[in-house]
């Protein structure tokens, strides 16, 4: 996932002066995968802040936590609701809180309140997997619509509505057997890059 | 030098006797204590988990291998390669870099004499074995058998640890793969090297990936090939042991230093 959000936004081409991304995680794996994804762009000197509400209690996903706290990422005790204070600090939100695995936990809170801002920024949204709340097959209008998807493993049903300028995929560590198995027919991933960019949708 | 002043001793170059560096490597390179403190570090305060390390580390290797020697550039038939893995940690960064070089297009091979018994390491075998990657039953007899079958080999058999003298059957083996022609690829120390001073009669590697940073011993390498990979240490870290590292290009998980 950094490395697709680097594709798509390049430091350079950043409009804030400060490489400002905010990722949003969720309360399971979804959200577990954003803080390796913030660890990450940390490293390839972004500023990574991190909104992490409902903590895992998993002891893997704690250490995730610690790992990014220990590397100096900020972590936000509340998510704005002015959502003009989300515009102006951040170029790009990462959007890591609900998977493919997601049904329950969407309408229940803190994820319902941090849906219905994420549909009101106008600064890109980079989604992890599954635009949170779309639903994994039949996808989902009045939702959240992000302006790059990352899949993983391989794109979901959802992803067929999907209407933003990226789509990338990032799944080159499934074994063959594996694709043959659930007939996945990946695309060919370039040189040793870890993620491919599909033909884009529009 | 006639006519040029004398600017005094180059203070990029502590310590005196430790003649010409070679071009890429940073000035601080850590000690085998050093390198042993640093990881210590990411595991008890940064809480990574060795399996997170060692996925990255094998990934690294694999890339630069790629960069190095892509599939195009082999003589042989298919892009084969042997991976020799160690009993150790060097051994896991090995398995992980052969199921990366299968992903990659490469068809590698494994000899993995000595298995820890460990989950993680035998997850990392179980993992190479689904992805049809064959072991052998017993390392290639000569040095001609290797040089005909494989394109590469990649030595990770001992890392920054390795300490004393070196236990069978990998005494044997290295002395099979100094009398090779095919070019080796080292992970982090060239297999049978003092971690700081090296080894003038030892493993001479066409390449070197170093994991982290570049350790001592990597001043005497003399190959074609220097990488730096592992790209997940933390900017307080490299701070707080002075590495000095070079900035990495864009995502790249390597970075070429020669």
């Amino acid at each position: 996932i950094p490395v697709s959000s680097r594709q798509a936004f390049p430091l350079p081409s950043l409009p804030r002066k400060q490489p400002t991304v905010l990722v949003v995680c969720g309360p399971a794996q979804n959200g577990a995968i954003g803080l390796v994804c913030a660890r990450h762009l940390r490293i390839f000197d972004y500023e990574p802040t991190i909104f992490y509400p409902k903590r895992s209690p998993d002891p893997l996903y704690r250490d995730f936590t610690t790992q990014c706290e220990k590397m100096d990422i900020p972590f936000l005790s509340y998510l704005p609701t002015e959502v003009q204070l989300i515009n102006d600090a951040y170029n790009a939100v990462v959007d890591a809180v609900l998977g493919a695995e997601a049904e329950a936990s969407e309408g229940r809170e803190p994820c319902a309140a941090i849906l219905a801002t994420l549909k009101l920024i106008r600064i890109p949204i980079v989604s992890l997997d599954v635009p949170s709340g779309w639903d994994v097959e039949a996808g989902s209008s009045g939702g959240i619509s992000p302006d790059v998807l990352v899949s993983l493993s391989a794109p979901k049903q959802c992803a067929r509505r999907f209407l933003g300028r990226q789509h990338f995929v990032a799944g080159r560590f499934l074994p063959y057997d594996v694709q043959k198995k659930f007939e996945l027919n990946p695309p060919e991933y370039p040189g040793t890059e870890c993620v491919v960019a599909l033909r884009a949708p529009r | 030098d006639r006519g040029c002043p004398r600017a005094g001793p180059d203070p990029a170059e502590p310590g005196s006797g430790r003649g010409p560096r070679p071009p890429g490597v940073p000035s601080s390179l850590p000690s085998q204590e050093e390198a042993q403190a640093i990881d210590q570090e990411l595991f008890t305060e940064y809480k990574f988990s060795v399996d997170q390390l060692m996925e990255l580390a094998g990934l690294s290797c694999a890339t630069a291998i790629a960069k190095a020697y892509p599939p195009s550039s082999f003589t042989t038939s298919q892009p084969t390669v042997l991976v020799v893995c160690g009993p150790g940690n060097n051994g896991g960064d090995g398995l992980v870099c052969a199921r990366h070089l299968k992903m990659f297009g490469y068809e590698p091979t494994v000899y993995y004499p000595k298995r820890p018994n460990k989950p993680l390491f035998e997850g990392l075998t179980t993992q190479c074995q689904k992805m049809d990657i064959p072991f052998l039953p017993e390392f290639p007899a000569e040095a001609a058998l290797i040089d005909e079958l494989y394109g590469l080999v990649v030595d990770a058999i001992f890392g920054f640890s390795f300490k004393g003298a070196v236990r069978e059957p990998f005494g044997s083996i290295l002395g099979t793969l100094q009398r090779i022609t095919v070019p080796i690829a080292s992970i982090d120390i060239p297999s049978g090297w003092d971690v700081e001073k090296g080894k003038a009669d030892g493993l001479q590697p066409d390449m070197l990936i170093s994991l982290t940073a570049p350790k001592k011993a990597a001043v005497h390498f003399a190959g074609r090939y220097h990488f730096l990979g592992g790209r997940f240490v933390p900017a307080a870290l490299q701070k707080k042991y002075a590495l000095n590292l070079p900035p990495y290009p864009e995502t790249d998980c390597v970075l070429q230093l020669t």
